[in-house]
C-alpha cells in the first residue's frame, strides 16, 4: 500500500466558552486517507465531523495536532487551489447564472476565457444540467442547485473533493438520485472524496470506508470498511449485505 | 396574492378617486363654505393642471436646474457613502470610530443647517450639492455596510478555499451581494436629495423650482404656486422611480428576492 | 470586555480630536474659513450658556410641535396600515399612494400649510403630521403583514376571526417595525418642524432662531441652536431606544 495521501495526526479542536467549560469539538483524532478513496465522516450533530472537514480544507486551524496532505500543510494545498468544496447549502451567487456560477472559481484562478467555456460545458454535461446553463439559481430546484454546487467544485479539476452534508437539505428521493449521480461522477473523475453526513445508508452506499464519530468530546469511535461491489446503483440498497452494514454502524452508536 | 394587473387597476382607481375627492373639496370650499381664499387654499385640480401645461416650459426648466444639482449631490454623497462602508467593512477600528458618528450625524438637523452652510460657503450651488450629498451619504453608507456585513460565511469560505485575494473577494462576492442593499439606500436617499435641493432654492437661490414656489406665493399667482408644488412633488417621485428602474436594470436576479427592509436611522 | 472599552475609546478619541482641531483653527485652515463664518466650540458654548433660557424656550416650542405632529401622524399612518391590512386589495393600492407621498419633498408642503393654518404652531404640526404619516404607514404595513410562515395557518386552525388574528398575531408582530418607524420619524419630525419655521410667520422656535440669528450675523447663536436641536434629537432617540428595549424583550434584535 502507498503512503497515505492525507495524514491526520492527534488533531484536537477546543472552542473556549466564557463560563470556563470549554467545548471539545475534536479530541485527539488520528486518520489516514488513501489516494482516490471515498471516505465518509459519519456522526450525530456535535461530533465534530464538519470541524474535521474544515480543518482539512484549511477553513479552521486545529488547536493542536497536524494534518499533512501529500506531505504539505492544508494551507499549501489551499493556496495551490487543489480543493473543491461543496457546502450544506448550495452557496450559489444569486446574481450569476448557472454558467457564471460554475465559472467563478476559474475567474479567480485566471483560466483563459476559451478554456472556461469548454470546461463549463463539460461540467454541465457531467451534472446533467445542459439546458439550464443560462438560468438564475432561483429558477432551479434544490437538487439542481446542489448539482451546480458540485459542478462548480469540480470545475477547477481539484485533487480533493470535500463535501459537507451536501444533500442533507434535500428530500429522500432527490438524495438517493444524487447519491447515484455522485458515484458516477466520482468513477469518471477519480478524486479523493471526503464526505460529511449524518445519514447512515448514504454513507454506506457511497463510501469505501465510513469513519464513525461520536460527540462529547468529538472522537473517532469506529472505522467500517464497506466491501460492496462497485459500480453501485440504488438497487444495492435492497441487498442483505447493505442492510448488515447499516445495522452494524447503527449498533456502534448504541454502544456509545 | 393580488396579481400585478389587478394592482395596477386598483392604483388607477385610487388616483381617479383622489382627483374626484379633491375637485369635490375645492367645490365645497368655494361654493358651500364660501371661503374667500378658496382659490389659494385648494384650487381646482384641473386649473392647476392647465396652468402646468401653459407654463410647462418654465416649470420644467426650473425643475431641471434643481434636479441636476440634486443629482450631482446625490452622486457625490452615494460615492462617499459607498467608500465609507467599504472602509468600515475592511477595518474594525474604522467601523468603531465612524459608526457612532454616523448615527449622531443623523440627529443633526441637516436640512436645518442649510442656512448656516450657505453662510459658510457663500455659493448657492456648492451648498446645494453639499447638503444633497450629506443627506444621501448616510442611508447609502448604512445600507451598504449592512449588505457587506450580511454576506454568508459559506460564500466567503468558498472563495477562501480557492485562495482568492481580498480584491477578488470584494469584486466577485462582496460588491455584487451588497448591490440590493445599496439600492435600498439609494431609494431612500434619492427623494431626500431632491428635497434638500429644493430647500436650498427656497433659502435664496436665483433659479430653480423652489424659487418659483416662493415667488409665486409672495406675488399671489396661486395657480403657478400650486403647479410648482406639483412639479416638485413629481420630481421627488420621479427620482425614486429612476432608482427603481436602475435597480431592475442592474439586478435582474432580484425578482425572486422579497423586498428588504431598509435602514434609515 | 476589552472590545467594549475599545468601542468606546476609539470614537471618543476621534470626537475629542475633531473638537480640538475645530477649536484651534485646524478645521478653518483646512476648509479655508474665517472665524466669523464658523465659530469655534468654546464660543458656541459660552453663547449658549448666556442665552440658555431663550434657547430652551425656543427648543420647547419646536419639540412640542414636532412631538404632537409625530403622534398625530404616526397614529394616522398606523390606521392607514391597519385598514390596508383588513382590506388587502383596495388598501394596498392606497398604500402605494402613500408611498408616493413619502417621496414628495416636505419643504414643498410648508408653504401650503401656511395657507391653511393661521398660527405657526398649527402649521408646524400639519407639516410634521404629513411627514411622519408615510413612514409609519409603510413600516406598520410590513409589520402587520410580514408574518412567519404558518403562523396565520395556526390561527385559522383554531378558527380565529380576523380581529383576533389582528390582535394576537399581527399587532405584536408589527411592534419592531413600529419602533423602527418611530426612530426614523423622530429625526425627520424635528427637521420638518425646523424647516416649517423657516417659512412660517412664527416668531419663536429653533428654525426661526437659526434664521433670525443668521440674518443678524450672529453665527455663534445660530450654531448653539443647532447644538440644542441635535441634543434634543439624541435625547428623544435614546428615550425611544429605552422604551423599545423594554417592550421588545422577545425580539432577536435585542440580544
Amino acid at each position: 500500500m502507498n503512503a497515505p495521501e492525507i495524514q491526520i495526526k492527534n488533531v484536537s479542536m477546543v472552542y473556549p466558552v466564557n463560563n470556563g467549560e470549554d467545548i471539545v469539538a475534536l479530541n485527539d483524532v488520528n486518520l489516514d486517507i488513501q489516494e482516490g478513496e471515498f471516505i465518509s465522516l459519519l456522526g450525530p450533530s456535535g461530533c465534530g465531523k464538519t470541524t474535521l472537514l474544515r480543518i482539512i480544507a484549511d477553513l479552521n486551524k486545529p488547536t493542536s495536532g497536524s494534518v499533512s496532505i501529500r506531505g504539505q500543510s492544508p494551507r499549501d494545498i489551499r493556496l495551490q487551489r487543489k480543493n473543491g468544496i461543496v457546502f450544506q447549502t448550495p452557496v450559489l451567487y444569486d446574481w450569476r447564472t448557472v454558467r457564471r456560477n460554475i465559472c467563478m472559481p476559474m475567474e479567480i484562478m485566471g483560466v483563459p476565457k476559451k478554456e472556461r467555456t469548454a470546461r463549463i460545458n463539460q461540467m454541465l454535461d457531467l451534472v446533467e444540467l445542459r439546458d439550464f446553463g443560462d438560468k438564475y439559481p432561483f429558477e432551479l430546484s434544490g437538487g439542481m442547485q446542489q448539482r451546480v454546487g458540485i459542478a462548480r467544485a469540480l470545475a477547477l479539476n481539484p485533487e480533493f473533493l470535500l463535501m459537507d452534508e451536501p444533500f442533507s437539505a434535500l428530500d429522500e428521493f432527490t438524495r438517493e438520485k444524487l447519491n447515484e449521480d455522485l458515484l458516477s461522477i466520482w468513477s469518471k473523475t477519480k478524486k479523493t472524496v471526503i464526505f460529511v453526513t449524518h445519514n447512515i445508508p448514504e454513507s454506506v452506499f457511497l463510501s469505501d470506508r465510513v469513519v464513525v464519530l461520536s460527540p462529547h468530546p468529538g472522537r473517532i469511535s469506529a472505522i467500517v470498511d464497506i466491501n460492496l461491489p462497485r459500480p453501485r446503483n440504488n438497487s444495492i440498497r435492497e441487498t442483505p449485505e447493505f442492510y448488515d452494514y447499516v445495522t452494524k454502524i447503527r449498533r456502534s452508536f448504541e454502544g456509545v | 396574492m393580488i396579481s400585478k394587473k389587478e394592482q395596477r387597476i386598483v392604483a388607477i382607481v385610487w388616483i381617479i378617486g383622489i382627483i374626484v375627492v379633491w375637485e369635490l373639496l375645492s367645490f365645497l370650499l368655494k361654493n358651500v363654505i364660501h371661503d374667500p381664499m378658496a382659490a389659494t387654499k385648494l384650487p381646482y385640480l384641473h386649473t392647476v393642471a392647465m396652468t402646468f401645461f401653459e407654463n410647462w416650459k418654465t416649470l420644467l426648466e426650473a425643475g431641471a436646474v434643481t434636479f441636476s444639482r440634486a443629482a450631482i449631490g446625490f452622486a457625490l454623497g452615494a460615492s462617499v457613502g459607498i467608500i465609507l462602508a467599504v472602509l468600515m467593512s475592511l477595518s474594525k477600528t474604522m467601523e468603531r470610530i465612524a459608526f457612532p458618528y454616523l448615527i449622531v450625524s443623523q440627529m443633526i438637523p441637516v436640512l436645518g443647517l442649510a442656512p448656516i452652510i450657505f453662510n459658510i460657503v457663500r455659493d448657492m450651488n456648492v451648498s446645494r450639492i453639499f447638503i444633497a450629498a450629506y443627506i444621501t451619504f448616510f442611508p447609502v453608507a448604512v445600507n451598504m455596510l449592512s449588505g457587506l456585513k450580511s454576506v454568508e460565511q459559506d460564500k466567503k469560505d468558498l472563495l477562501f478555499s480557492i485562495s482568492a485575494n481580498k480584491f477578488k473577494v470584494y469584486q466577485k462576492l462582496m460588491f455584487p451581494y451588497s448591490m440590493s442593499y445599496l439600492f435600498t439606500g439609494l431609494k431612500i436617499a434619492a427623494p431626500m436629495a431632491v428635497t434638500a435641493s429644493i430647500l436650498v432654492d427656497m433659502l435664496g437661490s436665483q433659479s430653480g423650482i423652489g424659487v418659483k414656489i416662493l415667488y409665486s406665493l409672495y406675488s399671489n399667482s396661486t395657480n403657478i404656486f400650486w403647479a410648482s408644488v406639483f412639479t416638485s412633488a413629481f420630481m421627488g417621485i420621479i427620482s425614486f422611480y429612476i432608482v427603481i428602474f436602475a435597480e431592475r436594470l442592474c439586478l435582474p436576479w432580484q425578482n425572486a428576492v422579497p423586498g428588504k427592509e431598509g435602514v434609515r436611522a | 470586555m476589552k472590545s467594549k472599552v475599545a468601542n468606546l475609546l476609539w470614537p471618543l478619541a476621534f470626537g475629542i480630536a475633531l473638537i480640538l482641531a475645530w477649536q484651534f483653527g485646524l478645521l478653518h485652515k483646512m476648509l479655508a474659513l474665517k472665524p466669523f463664518q464658523l465659530p469655534v466650540p468654546s464660543e458656541i458654548a459660552s453663547t449658549l450658556a448666556a442665552n440658555l433660557p431663550k434657547a430652551l424656550k425656543d427648543c420647547g416650542v419646536t419639540i412640542s410641535g414636532a412631538l404632537i405632529g409625530l403622534i398625530i401622524g404616526s397614529s394616522m399612518g398606523f390606521m392607514i396600515a391597519a385598514i390596508a391590512t383588513f382590506f388587502p386589495k383596495w388598501g394596498y393600492g392606497g398604500l402605494i399612494v402613500v408611498t408616493a407621498l413619502n417621496a414628495v419633498p416636505i419643504v414643498a408642503l410648508s408653504p401650503i400649510m401656511n395657507l391653511w393654518f393661521s398660527t405657526g404652531m398649527e402649521q408646524k404640526i400639519g407639516v410634521v403630521t404629513v411627514v411622519c404619516m408615510a413612514a409609519m404607514a409603510i413600516n406598520a404595513y410590513s409589520g402587520l403583514n410580514n408574518l412567519k410562515p404558518h403562523s396565520i395557518d395556526l390561527m385559522y386552525s383554531v378558527a380565529a376571526n380576523k380581529w383576533t388574528i389582528f390582535r394576537k398575531l399581527r399587532l405584536p408582530n408589527s411592534l419592531p417595525y413600529i419602533f423602527t418607524a418611530t426612530k426614523i420619524n423622530i429625526a425627520s419630525a424635528i427637521i420638518a418642524a425646523i424647516i416649517s419655521e423657516y417659512f412660517a410667520s412664527s416668531t419663536s422656535g429653533l428654525g426661526f432662531g437659526i434664521k433670525d440669528n443668521l440674518r443678524k450675523a450672529e453665527m455663534a447663536m445660530g450654531w448653539s441652536y443647532i447644538v440644542v436641536a441635535s441634543l434634543a434629537g439624541v435625547i428623544l432617540y435614546c428615550i425611544i431606544l429605552l422604551v423599545e428595549r423594554d417592550a421588545l424583550k422577545w425580539h432577536a434584535s435585542q440580544k
